[in-house]
């Protein structure tokens, strides 16, 4: 079960519910409200406002991290579009597995020479998942995207291996 | 968290990696996937006519649980029985492995695996069976 903080992200940043949000200014959103709710600069007057300082500061630190990143971005807009969806979706055509697994097999085969190429090819597969994954959300589709973004985690990883190996 | 001494010998030796012919009537495979991790899992068997498993092979991407489930699997489907291969239980990896409770998902895809690859064998057999007679195979 993926972990959607309560209040959601969205909320907490005060922006639509919507996959493409502007990367410039939801970090100077997070930078405005991070201040707004310093320690320094926000002296609480007791401990039970303190605590609710230090709270609201944490919430921030948790949206951030997931809106920031586009397909935890995903994840969680799927999950309050359509709750339950990710988990429906986990079992995965076997077909695409066992290319998943051809993919990992070549990530740990490939050498120095080999690996450019392979970079360039995990990353577009990356691109065409999230153009995939953007049209199933335009058509409403939630079944479809939770598929799309489980699919996604064998080519990030796929990508992380890689990039761990150089 | 450490990993068992079983899950180091089957982690650092993993019996049975490797793979069979997928287009062969008497193999089957399966091949599952636990999407939050990135784990796959190919378990493959080779029945004869009794159905009696007589290879097993696998490769799996993944932790060293999801490594050494899969291992231990194979060592115990071959010599058995589809019908008693399909008891196997993930709680009997679990138990022999001593894998911690966040571990569990590893056996769980191992009984996945098997019960794929034996569903895999049976619609093949039944195709078989349902299919006219090779008349190259008639005298």
């Amino acid at each position: 079960m993926i972990h959607v903080p309560a209040p959601d992200p969205f909320t907490v940043f005060g922006l639509p519910r919507s996959l493409d949000l502007d990367e410039r200014a939801l970090e100077s959103r997070y930078l405005r409200l991070s201040r707004d709710c310093h320690p320094d600069l926000h002296r609480a007057a007791d401990t039970g406002d303190c605590i609710a300082v230090l709270q609201r500061a944490a919430e921030i630190n948790d949206a951030w991290r997931v809106l920031r990143d586009p397909w935890q971005r995903a994840r969680a807009l799927l999950e309050l579009l359509s709750p339950g969806a990710l988990d429906r979706h986990k079992r995965l055509d076997p077909v695409f597995l066992a290319e998943a697994l051809d993919l990992a097999e070549e990530v740990a085969r490939a050498d120095a020479a080999a690996a450019p190429a392979l970079r360039a090819r995990l990353q577009a597969a990356l691109a065409a998942d999230f153009a995939a994954l953007r049209d199933a959300m335009q058509r409403g589709d939630c079944d479809a995207a939770a598929r799309v973004c489980h699919a996604s985690h064998y080519h990030q990883k796929a990508l992380a291996d890689l990039d761990a190996k150089s | 968290m450490a990993y068992s001494d079983k899950v180091l010998d089957h982690y650092q030796h993993p019996r049975n990696v490797g793979s069979l012919d997928k287009n062969a009537p008497d193999v089957g495979t399966g091949v599952v996937g636990a999407p939050e991790c990135g784990d796959v899992m190919k378990l493959q068997i080779k029945v004869d006519d009794q159905g009696r498993i007589v290879d097993a092979k696998f490769k799996t991407y993944g932790c060293g649980s999801a490594i050494a489930s899969s291992s231990l699997a194979t060592e115990w489907l071959k010599g058995t029985h589809v019908d008693a291969a399909e008891q196997i239980k993930n709680t009997q990896i679990v138990e022999e492995l001593s894998l911690p409770p966040v571990k569990i998902h590893c056996s769980v895809l191992a009984e996945d695996a098997i019960k794929a690859a034996i569903e895999d064998w049976r619609k093949k057999r039944a195709a078989v069976a349902g299919s006219p007679p090779n008349p190259e195979q008639q005298p």
